[in-house]
C-alpha cells in the first residue's frame, strides 16, 4: 500500500473520486424521491461511506499485488457463489441470488464476483506477449469466465449473468482478437438473437411472460398494460411525465409514491430521476457518466502495464453496458431485466462492488509512472 | 497509449470502445428527448388519468308527500358494496365473479350480469354490486382490500316506501336504468350512464326529471391498486325536488280498505276534486310492494318475488285505474244522455223514449231489466232503463255516439300525470275494422254500444273525468296528482365551474277546462236523473247519505253472455258519482271486478269514500291517527 504521502495524495485521482461521489449522492436524493417514507436513502448513505472507504483502501493498494493474488479471490468468490445454492442462500422472487452470513449480513455474491473475474482474466491476459489472440488463449479465458457464469445461471439470475459478458468481450478485444472475428461475432449475434427468440417462442422455451416483456417494447399499445408489459409502460409514462425540468408541485402524487412505478429505488431509479429532474437532470446524469468513463479510458491509455489497462477497460465496458441496459430498460426500448444502474440504484452490494471496481481504476492510474 | 503493440493496434481499439460508449449514451439522450421533450405532455396526462378518479356521490331523490304533508316516499342511507371498473377492463373478470359471489353471498349469475354492465361503462366508473350490505359483507370487503382493491363500501341513499303496497301504482318505484332504456329516445343524449337510478312507473317515472337530483363527485388521488390516497375536491350533490301530491292519504286508505273488503278484492276506487281535477285517492287492487323492486332486485328472493308479480294472473302490477279497460255498462248512459241532448235526439220537453221491455233487431231480442213504459230521460237514468237507451242509441245513430265520444274525450288519454295510460276503445276505434270485416255497421252494434257493451271499453279514469264534468255542468278538467314541487337551493357559488343552479318550485299549471256545451235546463234534467239514482228510489238508493246528496250512476258490465255470467265471468260492478249533487266537492268512481250488480258492490265502496271525506270535512278527527303521526 502506498503511504499517504504528499506524492500519494498528489497522484490520487481526485476527478474520478469526486465524480463517483457526486453521482452516488445524486442517487441518494433520487432514492429518497422514489420512496420518501422508507429509509432506503439513509441506508444508501451508509453504503456509500463503507464503499468509499473500501475504494480508498483499494486505490492506495498496488493493484499488481492484488492481481497476483487473483486466484485466491477468484476461488473465494466461487465459494460464495456456491454458498448461494446451499440453504444459506436467500430466495427472493424465485431467485436465489443472495446469501446470508453471520456478522456480514445479507449480500449478493454475483455482484462482487465480477472483480475477481476481472482480476483473474487480467492476470492471464496481462501476462501474454504481443500478437494476435490465439484460440488456446481464448479457450482458457472462456474457461475462467465460465465458472462464475455457470453458477450465476444456476441461481438463476440472467440479468447479472449478462453483465459479465462485456468483461470477457473487453479482454478479447484488447488482447488482439482479429477484427474479422469481431465482425463475424457481431453479425452472428444480430442474426442469432432474433432467431433464438423465434425458435424459443415456437418451442415454448421462452415463457409467456418473457414474450410479453419483449412485445411491450416492440408494440407497447398492444400488450396488456396490467400484465407483463406493466413495468415498461409505467416506466415510460414516468420518464415522459418528467418533461423538461421535472415534476413541479406535490411530490406525494409521483408515480413511485403512488406505486405505479415498480421497484423505483432499484431497477427503475432512472425513471424516478427522470420524473423528478426532467430532461435537464437526466442529460446531466448521462454527461456525468460520460465524463467518468472518459476519465477512466484516459487512465487506461496511461496504464503502465497491460494487466492494469485490461482491468480499467473491462470496468469501463462493464459500467457502460450496465448503464445502457438499465437506462434503455427505463426508457422502454430494452426488455426488463434486473440490472442495477451503477452508483445510482439502492443496494449495498452494488454500490460497494462499483466503488471497489473504480478503486482499481484509480490504483492503476496512481501507478502510471511506476515501472 | 503507453503500452504499444503494433499488431494489436491497442490505441485504436480503446478509442473504438470509447466511441461506442458515447454513441450508446447519445442514443439514450435522443430517446429521452423524444419521451420527455416531445411527448412530455402526453405522458403527463396519462399519469394524471391513472392517478385521478372521480367518485360519484349519488344525490338523494326528492321525497313525495300527500296534500297534508305526510310522507309517502323518502330515501334512507344504506351501505352498498360498489365495484369500480378500472383493473377489470383487462383482467379476466370471470375469474373474480365466483370470488365475489361467495364472499358477498350473491348469485354467480347475478354477479356475471353486473360485471357485463360494468364493462360497458366508461373507464373508472363504478357500479353497485350489492345493496344493503351487511356487517359481514363490509368486513369481507375490508379484509380483501388487497386482493380486490376494486371493491369499496359506500353510504348511499336508497328509495324507501314506508307505506308498502299503499298507493304503489301511483308512486311507482325506482330502479337501475336498463340497457334498452339507455338506447331509447327518452333517455338517449341526456347523459345517463349504466347504473343510474331512474323512476320506473308512476309518479317516480313521470316526474323523474324533477325528483332526481344532480350527483356530486369526489375527486381523489389513488395509488396503483386504486386505493384512495387523498381527496382533491368534493362537489356536493344537489338533492331532487320534493313533490307534494294532491293525494289525501286518509281517503286513499279508505279506498284501499274498501277494495280489500270487496268480494273479489280486485278493482279500482278513484276520488277526484271535480273543481280542479286533483286526484284525492287512486286505489287499484291487487297491489304490490315497490320496496321489493328497490331492495330485492339484487337478491334471489327479491327477484323471485318480482317474477311472481309478473306471472300473477290477477296482474298486481297493473294500475287498473288508468290501464284497465272495462265495458262501462250503464255508467255509459250519462255521457250518452248528454250527447243525445247536445245533438237534439231528445229535448228537455220531449225526452220520453219507449222502453218496450227490450228491443228486437232482426230475429234477436235484447231485453231490458224491467218494463218502464215510455219514461223521460231522468227516470231512464234513475231506473237505468236499457230499452230507453237501445232506442235512444238508434235515434242518435252510431255517428251521434261517436260524436259524444269525441265530446267527452273518450278517444284520447285523460292527460293524467302518470305514464302508460291506456286510451279507451269505442265505436270510433272499431268502425273501420267492423266495416272491413262485416261490410257495414249493424244496428245491433249500435244498440250494444248505447249501453256501454261490445265495442266500448273505457278506463275508470276516463269515466270519472267524463262524469265529473257533468257534475261541473260541462267543465272537464285534466286529472292530476301534482300539487307542488318545492324549490331547491343552488349548489356552490355562481361562476364556479361546479355550480349547479337552483331549481325553482312550481305548481300544476291548470289548462283551461274543456267545455261541453248544454243548456242549463238540459243539465238539470241529467243531474236530476243522477240525483234520483241515490235519492229518489233509483238503483242505488241503499247508499243515500242524509244531508249530503250523492248523484251517481250504477253499472253492471257484462263480461260474458247471459247464462255464463258466473264465477270469474261474473259482471263488473261500477258506480260513478259526485256529491253534493248540485255543487260537487268530490267525485268518486268504484269498480269491483266480477262481483255482480253495481248497486250491490261498487256503490257501498263509494259511500264509504264520502263518509270518510265528510268525517274530516266536518271537523271529525282523522281516522288514521297512526299514519298521520309519521
Amino acid at each position: 500500500m502506498v503511504a499517504l504521502t504528499e506524492r500519494g495524495l498528489r497522484d490520487f485521482d481526485w476527478q474520478t473520486a469526486v465524480l463517483a461521489i457526486l453521482i452516488s449522492f445524486f442517487g441518494v436524493w433520487q432514492i429518497h424521491n422514489a420512496v420518501p417514507s422508507e429509509s432506503y436513502w439513509s441506508k444508501q448513505i451508509f453504503g456509500i461511506v463503507v464503499a468509499f472507504i473500501a475504494f480508498l483502501v483499494v486505490a492506495f493498494t498496488d493493484y499488481r499485488r492484488l492481481i497476483d493474488a487473483a486466484p485466491i479471490f477468484y476461488a473465494f468468490g466461487l465459494l460464495l457463489l456456491l454458498l448461494v445454492l446451499t440453504p444459506l442462500g436467500v430466495e427472493i422472487n424465485g431467485q436465489k441470488a443472495w446469501v446470508r452470513l453471520p456478522l456480514v449480513g445479507q449480500f449478493q455474491p454475483s455482484e462482487f464476483m465480477k472483480i475477481p473475474t476481472v482480476l483473474m482474466l487480467a492476470k492471464y491476459f496481462g501476462a501474454r506477449k504481443s500478437g494476435v489472440l490465439t484460440l488456446r488463449e481464448a479457450l482458457i479465458g472462456s474457461t475462467i469466465f465460465a465458472g462464475p457464469l455457470a453458477l450465476i445461471m444456476l441461481e438463476p439470475d440472467a440479468g447479472q449473468a449478462i453483465t459479465y459478458f462485456p468483461i470477457l468481450a473487453a479482454m478479447f478485444f484488447l488482447s488482439g482478437i482479429k477484427i474479422r472475428y469481431v465482425v463475424i461475432g457481431t453479425v452472428l449475434a444480430a442474426v442469432m438473437v432474433p432467431t433464438a427468440y423465434i425458435v424459443g417462442v415456437k418451442t415454448g422455451k421462452i415463457k409467456r411472460y418473457q414474450q410479453e416483456r419483449i412485445l411491450a417494447i416492440i408494440d407497447p399499445d398492444k400488450v396488456d398494460p396490467r400484465g407483463y408489459g406493466y413495468h415498461t409502460i409505467q416506466s415510460v409514462i414516468t420518464v415522459g411525465k418528467g418533461g423538461i425540468s421535472g415534476i413541479k408541485g406535490d411530490p406525494e402524487t409521483s408515480q413511485s409514491v403512488l406505486k405505479f412505478l415498480p421497484e423505483p429505488q432499484t431497477d427503475f431509479i432512472f425513471a424516478v430521476t427522470a420524473e423528478n429532474t426532467g430532461f435537464i437532470g437526466c442529460v446531466s446524469l448521462l454527461l456525468a457518466y460520460a465524463l467518468l468513463l472518459s476519465r477512466m479510458i484516459a487512465s487506461a491509455r496511461q496504464a503502465s502495464d497491460r494487466a492494469g489497462m485490461l482491468v480499467i477497460m473491462s470496468v469501463v465496458c462493464g459500467l457502460a453496458f450496465q448503464i445502457f441496459m438499465n437506462v434503455g430498460m427505463a426508457l422502454g426500448f430494452l426488455p426488463v431485466i434486473g440490472v442495477p444502474l451503477p452508483l445510482m440504484s439502492a443496494g449495498l452490494s452494488a454500490i460497494l462492488s462499483t466503488f471497489v471496481a473504480i478503486g482499481f481504476v484509480v490504483s492503476v492510474r496512481m501507478r502510471r509512472f511506476v515501472n | 497509449m503507453k503500452i504499444h503493440d503494433q499488431v494489436q493496434n491497442l490505441g485504436a481499439r480503446v478509442g473504438a470502445i470509447q466511441v461506442i460508449a458515447f454513441i450508446l449514451l447519445a442514443l439514450l439522450g435522443a430517446r429521452l428527448y423524444y419521451l420527455q421533450v416531445v411527448n412530455g405532455e402526453y405522458y403527463s396526462d396519462r399519469a394524471e388519468n391513472q392517478r385521478i378518479r372521480l367518485i360519484p356521490i349519488p344525490a338523494p331523490r326528492g321525497a313525495i308527500f300527500d296534500r297534508k304533508g305526510r310522507i309517502l316516499v323518502d330515501s334512507r342511507p344504506i351501505y352498498n358494496v360498489v365495484i369500480s371498473n378500472d383493473g377489470l377492463k383487462h383482467a379476466s373478470a370471470a375469474d373474480k365473479a365466483s370470488d365475489y359471489a361467495s364472499g358477498l353471498k350473491l348469485e354467480p349469475q347475478f354477479v356475471t350480469e353486473r360485471l357485463s354492465v360494468l364493462k360497458k361503462q366508461n373507464e373508472f366508473e363504478s357500479l353497485v354490486l350489492k345493496e344493503n350490505a351487511t356487517i359481514e359483507d363490509i368486513a369481507w370487503v375490508e379484509a380483501h382490500s388487497l386482493e380486490f382493491p376494486e371493491l369499496r363500501v359506500e353510504l348511499q341513499p336508497q328509495r324507501n316506501y314506508p307505506l308498502g303496497t299503499t298507493l304503489a301504482h301511483v308512486l311507482g318505484y325506482v330502479g337501475e336504468i336498463s340497457p334498452k332504456q339507455l338506447e331509447s329516445d327518452t333517455y338517449k343524449d341526456k347523459g345517463f350512464r349504466p347504473g343510474d337510478i331512474i323512476g320506473k312507473g308512476g309518479l317516480e317515472q313521470y316526474y323523474d326529471e324533477y325528483l332526481r337530483g344532480r350527483p356530486g363527485y369526489k375527486k381523489v388521488i389513488v395509488d396503483s391498486r386504486g386505493r384512495v390516497q387523498s381527496e382533491l375536491e368534493t362537489v356536493p350533490p344537489q338533492s331532487g325536488q320534493d313533490l307534494v301530491t294532491t293525494i289525501d292519504l286518509d281517503l286513499q286508505l279508505t279506498a284501499e280498505d274498501q277494495l280489500a273488503k270487496s268480494v273479489t278484492k280486485r278493482g279500482v276506487v278513484v276520488a277526484m276534486d271535480p273543481n280542479t281535477g286533483e286526484i284525492l285517492a287512486m286505489a287499484s287492487a291487487p297491489s304490490f310492494d315497490p320496496n321489493i323492486f328497490v331492495k330485492g332486485a339484487s337478491t334471489p328472493e327479491g327477484r323471485k318475488q318480482i317474477a311472481e308479480y309478473w306471472k300473477d294472473e290477477t296482474r298486481p302490477l297493473l294500475n287498473r285505474a288508468i290501464q284497465g279497460r272495462y265495458p262501462p255498462g250503464s255508467t255509459w248512459k250519462i255521457p250518452e244522455s248528454v250527447g243525445a241532448l247536445q245533438e237534439g235526439a231528445i229535448t228537455v220537453a220531449h225526452s220520453n223514449v219507449l222502453c218496450g221491455g227490450g228491443i228486437t233487431i232482426g230475429n234477436k231480442h235484447t231485453r231490458c231489466m224491467g218494463n218502464h213504459g215510455s219514461p223521460p230521460l231522468d227516470i231512464a237514468i234513475t231506473r237505468s232503463c236499457d230499452g230507453y237507451y237501445y232506442r235512444l242509441g238508434l235515434k242518435m245513430g252510431i255517428e251521434g255516439i261517436i260524436k259524444m265520444v269525441e265530446t267527452f274525450g273518450f278517444d284520447k288519454r285523460s292527460g293524467i300525470d302518470l305514464p302508460n295510460e291506456k286510451v279507451p276503445q269505442t265505436p270510433k276505434t272499431w268502425m273501420k275494422y267492423v266495416i272491413k270485416h262485416e261490410g257495414k255497421w249493424s244496428d245491433i252494434r249500435t244498440v250494444y254500444a248505447s249501453i256501454g257493451q261490445d265495442t266500448v271499453v273505457v278506463t275508470p279514469i276516463s269515466m270519472l273525468r267524463a262524469v265529473s264534468s257533468v257534475g261541473m255542468r260541462g267543465k272537464e278538467y285534466i286529472p292530476h296528482f301534482l300539487k307542488e314541487f318545492k324549490p331547491i337551493a343552488a349548489v356552490g357559488e355562481e361562476g364556479d365551474p361546479n355550480y349547479i343552479p337552483a331549481r325553482p318550485g312550481f305548481t300544476f299549471q291548470h289548462p283551461e277546462p274543456t267545455l261541453i256545451e248544454l243548456q242549463p235546463a238540459q243539465w238539470d234534467l241529467v243531474l236530476k236523473g243522477m240525483w234520483g239514482v241515490v235519492n229518489a228510489g233509483g238503483t242505488a238508493g241503499s247508499i243515500r247519505i242524509p244531508g249530503f246528496d250523492i248523484a251517481g250512476k250504477t253499472g253492471t258490465a257484462q263480461v260474458a253472455e247471459v247464462g255464463k255470467d258466473t264465477g270469474k265471468n261474473k259482471d263488473h260492478s261500477w258506480f260513478v258519482s259526485f256529491a253534493p249533487a248540485y255543487k260537487p266537492e268530490m267525485s268518486v268512481i268504484a269498480l269491483i271486478e266480477n262481483s255482480g250488480f253495481g248497486a250491490a258492490n261498487a256503490a257501498p265502496a263509494v259511500k264509504a269514500m264520502y263518509e270518510s271525506y265528510l268525517s274530516r270535512r266536518d271537523g271529525a278527527p282523522p281516522a288514521t291517527q297512526e299514519v298521520a303521526a309519521r
